[in-house]
């Protein structure tokens, strides 16, 4: 079978000569013989349906928060507004709707509390979990799936085993309160608790995933770096403190960049756990503020405005990891 | 290592992933092709979404479409129940189609304010479906929720009730409290401090990690204490500052007597407690007695029994599915014939005996439903008024509902009643 691509390659590139060494001289004048063009059947098809239902779904989305969508029917991209952010950011009364929209700032402040808070403490158990089990302890494979598991599960289903661990009276979160006289406590109605206990039963889901990605970082590190350490007498603090962690940068930014989008996926967990999206005010993050807008309300623009300010956010957590990675040739 | 190799697998690598490549893009277009056809072919397949995928429910729709099949052989249903979280998921399937221009022929709806939600979508059915013989026997609540904006769009096929009183009988007996006797929402808390000082049961069961029980009992006491006038000018966005805070209080006053653990526990959890005898009273839609009847040795009337809520007798206070008419109907015949099937006296016996509910027409026969269904009939008869249920979508456009939900996500954490209140208040504007 003759490839009609190669046919086509070889008329454009009349003049193809063997070098001595065996290679083929270089054409300047033909397109289709640079590399890029060349490897175009592995790149491109991905370049294009990422660009296309990635990139391109953002663009739209920004450019949807610009309308006055609403209800049925399809957007006029011919208005195109800030008055959605305006909203957003200080509420009022919009043109496209008669009801009052309240500013969005209680659903971003927990918002960014929750993927602060869950991101630090989940990066630093996994570490503290990855150096334990890098002790060449016994039972090392048995441990890391344990504390891996639970990542396996889904949303629905760690935030039901939560509601009953948080059970004021059977669950055992008060019984192991109890057992040391504080409580029964209140935990998944209280404001004051509330997003904690969220934030609580995310990292124990996903403390496992940040000591695998530790696990793998520690294990790249060469033996001798640590027989250096401690031939220059430094204690086991300081060695992991100065040595040991400082290598772990590319660990860590991969570990946050998935944990941050974990944390935003939080929407699931509390669906499962509040039976809706309506979680209650100390509990309600972008995400849930987001689907009611948009489903709930059918304020499709408005949704989409609150989405942009949500990848905004991400992107202000993230870049400047990946930037620092990218300026020290690590990425 | 030779060239004319690396060429010629180079070669072989690069056909393959092209061909590869196009019969991705290929099976992505022909997919979304399949998408579409289905909706518009077939001018007598009957496309129909529902939410009732399991349960009384499942068992309810395959009722009526076997029904309506026995009288229309030549109809077939495209039938997709839409899984998931019971109707919020339907709700998004059904607004992805209508805004791909691609409606279903009908679809499980809450009518009342909430069709404001597809705005635009339906088509006028009145004397063809909606004739005069609906018109007749469809009492005056449940037919002015088939309308909107005044023209009749929708088939109201069943109700459910939710201003009931639910208790178990051995429990109140055992602390002495007659339900019967109660008149006002006060009573209800008055025999619960009873209850929990005579019995170890809880008094009165009920779930508070959702905030949707606590607005139907919030409804419900406000209509007992404030009236029909009360509610309406309420739920008209006219309400009473004063009434809508004092219904608040006596629910704050209820919540002293719920499960300890009721932020934790689910309505079946809550349910359950009372069909064990640990506790004594409920307040829910009249859907808890669908799980009574399913319970072994747990009879109406014996083991248990139901009050109307006190204060709100004379009120049926509705819950509604129905089946509304989408204009650019795929199927415009079948669809009709469909939606005056679900209007008969006959297929919303079908439907309602299996699905616990009651059928909105007052000449149906009622034979085939037991004794509590016939009950709730008798009473839906009898009521002065049918108003529509806030928390269940009928009373109030859809903005209005998210901002009263937010309010009692809140009242949740802190049971003040004055903010909530004015949140409520708020919620109109």
């Amino acid at each position: 079978m003759r490839n009609p691509l190669t046919v086509l390659r070889r008329r454009l590139s009349k003049h193809r000569e063997l070098r001595a060494d065996g290679g083929t001289a270089s054409q300047a004048g033909s397109i289709l013989d640079r590399d890029s063009v060349r490897s175009a059947p592995f790149w491109l098809p991905p370049f294009l349906l990422v660009g296309l239902f990635i990139y391109g779904a953002i663009i739209w989305n920004i450019v949807l928060s610009l309308t006055n969508f609403q209800g049925l029917g399809s957007p006029d991209y011919t208005a195109l507004d800030f008055e959605n952010y305006v909203i957003a950011f200080f509420g009022g009364t919009p043109s496209w709707s008669e009801l009052t929209v309240s500013p969005i700032w209680n659903s971003a402040w927990n918002t960014v509390v929750l993927m602060v808070s869950f991101s630090v403490v989940c990066l630093a158990l996994g570490l503290v979990l990855a150096i334990l089990v890098d002790q060449e302890i016994r039972f090392e494979n048995t441990f890391r799936t344990i504390y891996l598991l639970p990542m396996s599960l889904s949303f629905v289903v760690t935030a039901k085993f939560w509601l009953y661990m948080y059970n004021v009276e059977t669950g055992l979160v008060n019984l192991l309160l109890g057992s040391v006289g504080v409580g029964p406590v209140e935990i998944v109605q209280n404001p004051d608790l509330k997003l904690a206990a969220v934030a609580f039963a995310l990292i124990w889901q996903f403390s496992g995933y940040a000591m695998i990605v530790y696990l793998a970082g520690l294990r790249a590190i060469p033996t001798s770096h640590f027989e250096a350490a401690r031939v220059d007498g430094a204690s086991t603090l300081r060695m992991y403190w100065r040595v040991i962690i400082p290598q772990l940068r590319t660990a860590t930014v991969s570990a946050l960049v998935v944990l941050t989008v974990f944390s935003l996926k939080a929407f699931d967990f509390l669906f499962s756990m509040y039976g809706g999206y309506q979680p209650g005010p100390s509990a309600d993050i972008l995400a849930t503020r987001m689907v009611r807008e948009a489903y709930a309300n059918g304020n499709w623009a408005y949704g989409s405005a609150i989405a942009v300010i949500l990848f905004l956010m991400a992107l202000a957590i993230v870049t400047p990891y990946i930037y620092s990675q990218y300026k020290r040739g690590e990425l | 290592m030779s060239e004319h190799e690396s060429t010629l697998s180079r070669r072989t690598v690069l056909t393959t992933t092209s061909a590869a490549a196009i019969a991705g893009l290929a099976g992505c277009s022909s997919g979304g092709g399949n998408g579409g056809g289905d909706g518009g072919s077939g001018g007598n397949e009957l496309e129909l979404l529902h939410a009732w995928s399991s349960g009384d429910g499942n068992a309810a729709i395959e009722a009526l479409i076997e029904g309506f099949q026995e009288e229309h052989p030549d109809v077939e249903f495209a039938e997709e129940p839409v899984d998931g979280a019971a109707r919020s998921n339907l709700d998004q399937v059904v607004l992805n189609k209508l805004q791909a221009n691609d409606p279903p022929s009908t679809f499980q709806l809450w009518p009342g304010k909430n069709l404001e939600n597809y705005d635009g979508a339906y088509e006028d059915i009145e004397g063809d479906v909606w004739n005069d013989d609906l018109k007749e026997n469809y009492l005056a609540g449940p037919q002015e929720q088939a309308q909107y904006d005044g023209t009749y769009v929708t088939v109201p096929l069943n109700i459910h009730r939710i201003n009931n009183l639910f208790y178990n009988t051995a429990v109140v007996e055992e602390a002495g409290v007659d339900p019967e006797s109660f008149e006002t929402a006060a009573d209800v808390a008055a025999a619960c401090e009873t209850i929990a000082s005579e019995t170890d049961a809880v008094p009165f069961a009920q779930q508070t990690s959702g905030a949707w029980s606590t607005v139907q009992l919030w409804e419900t006491i406000l209509l007992g204490q404030a009236g029909i006038d009360g509610y309406e000018a309420f739920i008209n966005g006219n309400g009473d500052s004063a009434a809508v805070e004092s219904a608040l209080e006596a629910v704050i006053d209820l919540s002293d007597y719920y499960p300890g653990d009721s932020s934790s526990i689910s309505f079946t959890e809550a349910n359950t407690m009372v069909m064990d005898g640990d506790a004594a009273f409920i307040h829910q839609g009249d859907w808890a007695a669908g799980a009574y009847s399913g319970a072994d040795d747990f009879n109406y009337g014996e083991d248990w029994n139901q009050v109307t809520y006190p204060g709100t007798s004379g009120n049926y206070l509705l819950n509604m599915d129905s089946f509304p008419y989408m204009a650019n109907n795929p199927s415009p015949e079948a669809t009709r014939q469909f939606l005056s099937y679900c209007g008969s006296a006959e297929g919303q016996v079908l439907f309602n005996a299996e699905k616990g509910s009651i059928p909105p027409r007052s000449d149906a026969d009622v034979s085939a439903l037991n004794t509590f269904q016939q009950d709730q009939y008798d009473d839906f008869n009898a009521a002065d008024n049918q108003p529509p249920s806030i928390q269940h979508g009928l009373a109030v456009a859809p903005g209005i509902r998210t901002n009263i939900l937010n309010a009692f996500s809140g009242f949740l954490e802190d049971y003040d009643a004055a903010a909530t209140a004015e949140a409520l208040i708020g919620a109109f504007n």
